[in-house]
């Protein structure tokens, strides 16, 4: 059995090395390759290492595009996350409190967000009638309105384990609906609010067909479209998209790695009686 | 001066009517209990005069004013919930000053009340703590705390021990009522628990099915419970009830008597019966007769007397002690 074990755990361990490590050893040792030999990606070790050079060669291609597209994406990234988390823990929070005829037909509205896939045209051409094509704000409200369905189911089933007592509680204290939410609710929501957190920044912060439909314009590009248009133009020099790879994934991998653990301690907390 | 009025209080949810015309009187300072089985309405009836369940029909007055549609928060009532509902993300001190920093009293001030009442609640080396490091005892003391600092008027007290186990509940009814001894205010107090209401009401009112059944002191119900349904309600154990056979004998519909006001015997009574179970409490037994000819009953008797199962005994009731009932 224990021998079981331990070679289950080592499978395990190496599927997973091929799966998520693999990968990333890739880009990386091609990321260091002089554009000749980068042209035929392998993982054969680099015979120069250009790491730096490729790396400063990337940061200015374009006048200095990538970063620009890093402001982009990071202000698109926290705007859509601000929003979603309050519109979304407010919606999540008077849906499941407060059952009633218009309740239901809100929470079908959200739900009605997952189930009917959304077209581009129109979206583009409502923009346009409302002057938030090609802009960043717009491509926040976009980002809002992709996320909010998800977000409010999310929030919805975690305000249903906060007893109604807590709530009650405050109101004989004197607190004001506004005051439940923000200073009671809210805080106890502290562990999906960080899921939700987590969740939509990557998928937000990795977004690319959507910046590519409803943001076009160089002084607009995030950092996926840095990608698109480093191939289009710079298609013999491999190493340089790998380089791009590189730099663009590390701020997702960040937000993983810091939230994570809150996550975890986040879930262990906020029982009532005991 | 804050007693509380309610006038044809009722309240239904849809068709179903849950409370069906209460008119209450409860003075200034008294210590109200509403008791009943569960589902009677003494919850939702706490919660329409805490104002967080609305009034179908009917009035509820404290302090003399209206508040039928007045906010929770203006009632000038403060609530302590089954579930103590603390704050978890608050420690103690926050949780007390919650309703202090809600209505911008200065910082302060607030740090004063909140010592004031950790005082009295000795609560003082827990202040810094969450209320999930607390045990079911302190967090049903910040409870009250938080309850006390707001200085109400009237005290909602909704099924608060029944969380406890069975010393720290008897130990909390004595706090209570030295609370309520040293603030003086007017407290209503929900349980399912008559034992909770016999030791600590200065008033009774027993709930059935949304209905007042009868108001009294503690006392005036163990001894002149109005209807069959108190009488089986207050006192433990149970009054033996009789219907049928035995009832029509004493000509009436439903006829009581209290374990405590049997005279056992070994030779002559009224009922004879055989011992069934024998439940030794120390000071006092229960015996648990079966009689051929009127069913089981219970009768209590001193500690030291014995039985043994299958003995056969004789029960006479107490002639002042014999209630009949006749519904019209």
């Amino acid at each position: 059995m224990r021998r079981g074990q331990l070679f289950g755990g080592i499978a395990a361990l190496a599927i997973a090395t091929v799966v998520f490590i693999l990968p990333f050893l890739f880009v990386f040792l091609n990321a260091a390759k002089s554009p000749s030999e980068a042209s035929q990606p392998s993982f054969a070790w680099p015979s120069e290492w250009q790491f730096w050079q490729n790396l400063v060669d990337v940061v200015q291609v374009r006048d200095y595009a990538l970063l620009l597209a890093y402001f982009n994406s990071i202000v698109i990234t926290v705007g859509a996350i601000a929003l979603l988390v309050i519109f979304a823990a407010m919606v999540g929070y008077v849906l499941q409190r407060r059952p009633s005829r218009v309740s239901r037909v809100v929470g079908f509205v959200a739900l009605t967000g997952l189930m009917i896939p959304p077209a581009v045209v129109p979206t583009i051409w409502l923009l346009q009638e409302i002057g938030l094509f090609k802009t960043l704000h717009g491509m926040v409200l976009i980002q809002v309105a992709y996320g909010l369905s998800f977000c409010i189911l999310l929030f919805r089933a975690f305000v249903a384990s906060i007893p109604r007592d807590l709530d009650e509680a405050a109101i004989v204290d004197g607190a004001t609906p506004l005051q439940v939410f923000f200073r009671v609710i809210l805080p106890l929501l502290k562990p999906v609010t960080l899921t939700v957190i987590v969740v939509q920044s990557i998928t937000i912060f990795n977004d690319f067909t959507h910046p590519l439909y409803y943001l076009p314009g160089s002084e607009n590009i995030t950092v996926q479209l840095t990608l698109y248009n480093f191939q289009s133009q710079f298609t013999s020099q491999l190493n340089l998209l790998f380089m791009n790879i590189l730099l663009i994934t590390i701020p997702p991998l960040l937000v993983f790695i810091f939230f994570n653990r809150q996550i975890v301690s986040g879930m262990t907390s906020g029982a009532v009686k005991g | 001066m804050t007693q509380v009025s309610l006038h044809d209080l009722r309240k239904s949810f849809g068709a179903h009517e849950v409370i069906k015309g209460v008119d209450l009187d409860i003075a200034d300072g008294e210590f109200c209990v509403f008791v009943g089985p569960s589902g009677c309405g003494k919850s939702t009836l706490l919660r329409m005069i805490a104002g967080l369940e609305g009034v179908t029909s009917g009035t509820v007055d404290i302090g003399g004013q209206d508040v039928t549609h007045a906010e929770p928060s203006k009632r000038g009532i403060a609530m302590v919930f089954q579930s103590y509902a603390l704050y978890p993300h608050l420690t103690v001190r926050e949780n007390i000053g919650f309703g202090l920093s809600l209505a911008r009293k200065p910082k302060a001030e607030i740090a004063q009340e909140v010592e004031k009442v950790a005082d009295i609640l000795q609560l003082g080396p827990l202040l810094d703590r969450k209320p999930k490091a607390l045990s079911g005892g302190q967090r049903q003391r910040v409870a009250i705390g938080r309850a006390i600092v707001r200085n109400p008027g009237v005290f909602l007290f909704d099924e608060p021990l029944s969380n406890l186990d069975a010393s720290l509940r008897g130990q909390m009814r004595i706090e209570l009522t030295d609370l309520h001894a040293r603030l003086g205010a007017t407290m209503i107090y929900v349980t399912h628990d008559q034992v909770e209401a016999m030791t600590m009401a200065d008033k009774i009112v027993v709930l059935n099915a949304g209905r007042i059944e009868q108001v009294g002191t503690p006392m005036d119900l163990y001894e002149k419970p109005a209807t069959p349904f108190v009488a089986g309600f207050i006192g433990s154990p149970k009054m033996n009830l009789f219907e049928g056979r035995v009832a029509e004998q004493q000509g009436c519909d439903v006829y009581g008597i209290r374990p405590e006001h049997l005279t056992v015997s070994d030779d002559e009574g009224r009922w004879k019966g055989t011992v069934r179970h024998v439940e030794r409490l120390g000071a006092d037994t229960i015996l648990h007769v079966e009689a051929e000819d009127i069913g089981t009953f219970l009768a209590r008797i001193e500690g030291h007397r014995s039985y043994r199962p299958g003995a056969v005994v004789y029960a006479t009731p107490d002639p002042a002690r014999e209630f009949r009932y006749t519904s019209r």
